[in-house]
């Protein structure tokens, strides 16, 4: 046979066609009688409606936690959650951190050494010694 | 101990299968019998509903929506209700199927999905909710996704195939199938499904959120039936699959032409073909090998003809007859239906734009896709044919040849062109590695863009569109080198 194929899978590359965010859900958790939750209740009221509004891609769930400090958790596509305990927090810091989880890939926080990932080789090429001039005494 | 929340059982998602895991034995007597889990499941679900009500007034007592919501449910009937199914004949009560319109626009996952996904509007949740149905989950044609995945996956594969195509006219077959199947097959489409965020239920049901992918998943190859010593893959039952083909019970070779015109888009056999020595379902039109006289074989004939009610196998009734399928290939089914459905509700050019988004988006570095056996061989064969040179392998610069570790960089010349270059660790290798090399770049040629115009920019709808792209032939290949 002169010719064979080997079947591998296309790789995924978010956002050059599609975008798809990562963040699918957000949990938010608060309590009628703790103090701790009076902001998160403010926000619940107040700016949660107008968030839901611009992220309709975020499955958003109010639930009550009696007896706890409030939180939020997100939900991501690779699986993880993130959760954020957001106790004594007014209602603008809260939208901020519901901020966070909403542009958070899901990934861990982990330190990056190399400032440049790709999947292309580079464009002039690696050096290599036996391509172009050579050393000569 | 934890209460038990039958509003979640059908939807968490199950740990990892244990491959030690016991099941009975496929036989009927073993299931309870109908009547009884169907009522048990009746009043599993009412309970269910009777929480969900009382807790939801309980909780939006002072709030204007609670009026809404509270007219919205009362409005609504059980979706128990016998009133949906088509048949109406005195059935008994009705099986638990697919989830009812009304509840696929309140699941905030679907519709969370469908803003994910950034769907067009003209495309409706219902829709959305039934392309998440498997035939393996409820197996009438007008509540699942078949019909669309049917439309759907042969758009997909001509957009791909006409891409392919146009943009690398020289592909040879094999390179073409694998790359369709990179591009559109299931496994990529499995992997798609989890990009998405679309998870799978444990099993399906009436009471599962709409927003996830409903299938009856196949029992995996490594668990262990009730009183066997083996495991399900090594029992001796597997099926062949039927090919299609004439004579297929000589298991002649099936080679690149005869994928082309027997199988489907990827060169993989048809799923769902008898194989040639399955027995005929009673009532087949069978024509008898007139052995002794004419007379004999023309009554069997005549008998067997009045007899046939010309229906195929017949199709499974309710959910416990459908055959399982894998989560791949309930994924692959989900987003064929999808791309279908689009072009249903929302036109050519939104399946097209689907497509480029989600499809083509991906990388995929075809020259990995290549496997040669005799590059040298083909590559002489290939210069004869174009009427080259015949090809020349010159060393162009070496280091280390007397130590452990050489390299030879060897360059192929037609003449005083350079073909290919390939690095080796024997001249040998060096050798191949440039056939092949030149091999590639001769197949991989690519026209540039300006010169490409794909098919379904110029037909159909988009052909009388004011942004119209004028037709210019594409380039149509003499075909791969055959040695």
């Amino acid at each position: 046979m002169p010719l064979q194929a080997l079947r591998t899978v296309a790789k995924p590359q978010n956002g050059v066609g599609a975008f798809i965010l990562q963040c699918k859900r957000i949990d938010l958790h608060y309590c009628d009688w703790a103090g701790s939750s009076k902001g998160m209740n403010d926000f619940l009221r107040t700016t949660l409606p107008a968030f839901a509004k611009q992220n309709p891609s975020i499955e958003l769930s109010v639930s009550p936690r009696p007896g706890r400090h409030p939180v939020i958790k997100g939900l991501y596509i690779n699986g993880r959650q993130k959760a954020i305990c957001v106790r004594n927090m007014e209602s603008g810091e809260i939208l901020r951190k519901v901020e966070l989880l909403k542009a958070a890939s899901g990934e861990r926080l982990r330190r990056e050494r190399r400032p440049v990932k790709s999947a292309n080789e580079s464009v002039r090429g690696v050096w290599d010694p036996f391509h172009g001039h050579k050393y000569r005494i | 101990m934890k209460r038990i929340r039958l509003d979640r059982w059908a939807t968490q998602i199950q740990p990892p299968r244990n491959p030690r895991l016991h099941l009975p034995p496929f036989s009927s007597e073993t299931r309870a019998p109908r009547r009884e889990l169907q009522q048990r499941q009746y009043q599993i679900q009412h309970q269910w509903q009777h929480q969900r009500r009382h807790a939801v007034t309980r909780r939006k007592a002072s709030s204007a929506a609670a009026a809404q919501l509270e007219e919205a449910e009362s409005a609504a009937p059980i979706p128990l209700d016998t009133s949906q199914d088509g048949d109406g004949a005195a059935s008994p009560p009705q099986p638990q199927y697919a989830p009812s319109h009304r509840r696929a626009a309140q699941s905030a996952k679907l519709s969370a999905l469908h803003a994910r996904l950034a769907l067009p509007s003209k495309l409706p949740l219902q829709t959305l909710a039934r392309c998440l149905i498997d035939p393996s989950a409820d197996p009438r044609p007008g509540y699942n996704n078949a019909p669309f995945a049917l439309l759907g996956q042969d758009l997909l594969g001509y957009y791909t195939s006409e891409y392919l195509m146009c943009h690398y006219p020289r592909l040879p077959m094999p390179v073409l199938f694998a790359a369709q199947y990179a591009y559109v097959g299931s496994a990529t489409l499995g992997a798609m499904r989890a990009e998405w965020g679309v998870e799978v239920v444990a099993a399906p049901g009436q009471e599962v959120d709409p927003g996830l992918l409903q299938l009856k998943r196949s029992v995996p190859g490594n668990a262990m039936l009730d009183g066997e010593t083996r495991q399900l893959k090594d029992m001796p039952q597997a099926r062949r699959l039927g090919s299609g083909r004439r004579n297929e019970e000589y298991n002649f070779r099936r080679g690149m032409s005869s994928r082309i015109v027997f199988d489907d888009q990827f060169g993989d056999l048809q799923s769902g073909l008898q194989p040639a020595d399955a027995q005929p379902y009673p009532g087949a039109a069978i024509s008898s090998p007139a052995a002794d006289g004419a007379e004999a074989g023309s009554e069997q004939e005549q008998l067997a003809l009045d007899t046939a009610a010309s229906a195929p196998p017949p199709q499974p009734q309710s959910p416990e007859e459908t055959h399982p399928t894998t989560v791949e290939q309930g994924s692959a089914s989900f987003i064929r239906a999808l791309a279908g459905a689009l072009y249903l509700h929302a036109g050519s050019a939104a399946s097209k734009t689907f497509h480029k988004d989600h499809v083509l988006s991906r990388q995929l570095p075809l020259h990995t896709l290549f496997h040669f056996t005799h590059p040298t061989r083909d590559l002489s064969r290939l210069c004869a044919r174009e009427g080259f040179e015949p090809p020349v392998a010159r060393l162009i610069s070496e280091t280390g040849r007397l130590s452990r570790t050489p390299v030879f960089v060897v360059g192929v010349y037609s003449g005083d062109d350079k073909l290919g270059e390939g690095a080796g660790s024997s001249l040998n290798e060096g050798r191949v590695r440039a056939a092949a090399a030149a091999l590639r770049s001769w197949y991989l040629y690519s026209p540039p863009d300006s010169e490409v115009v794909l098919p379904s920019e110029v037909e159909g709808a988009a052909g009388t569109g004011r942004s119209k792209k004028q037709w210019k032939p594409q380039m149509v290949d003499i075909g791969e080198v055959i040695t």
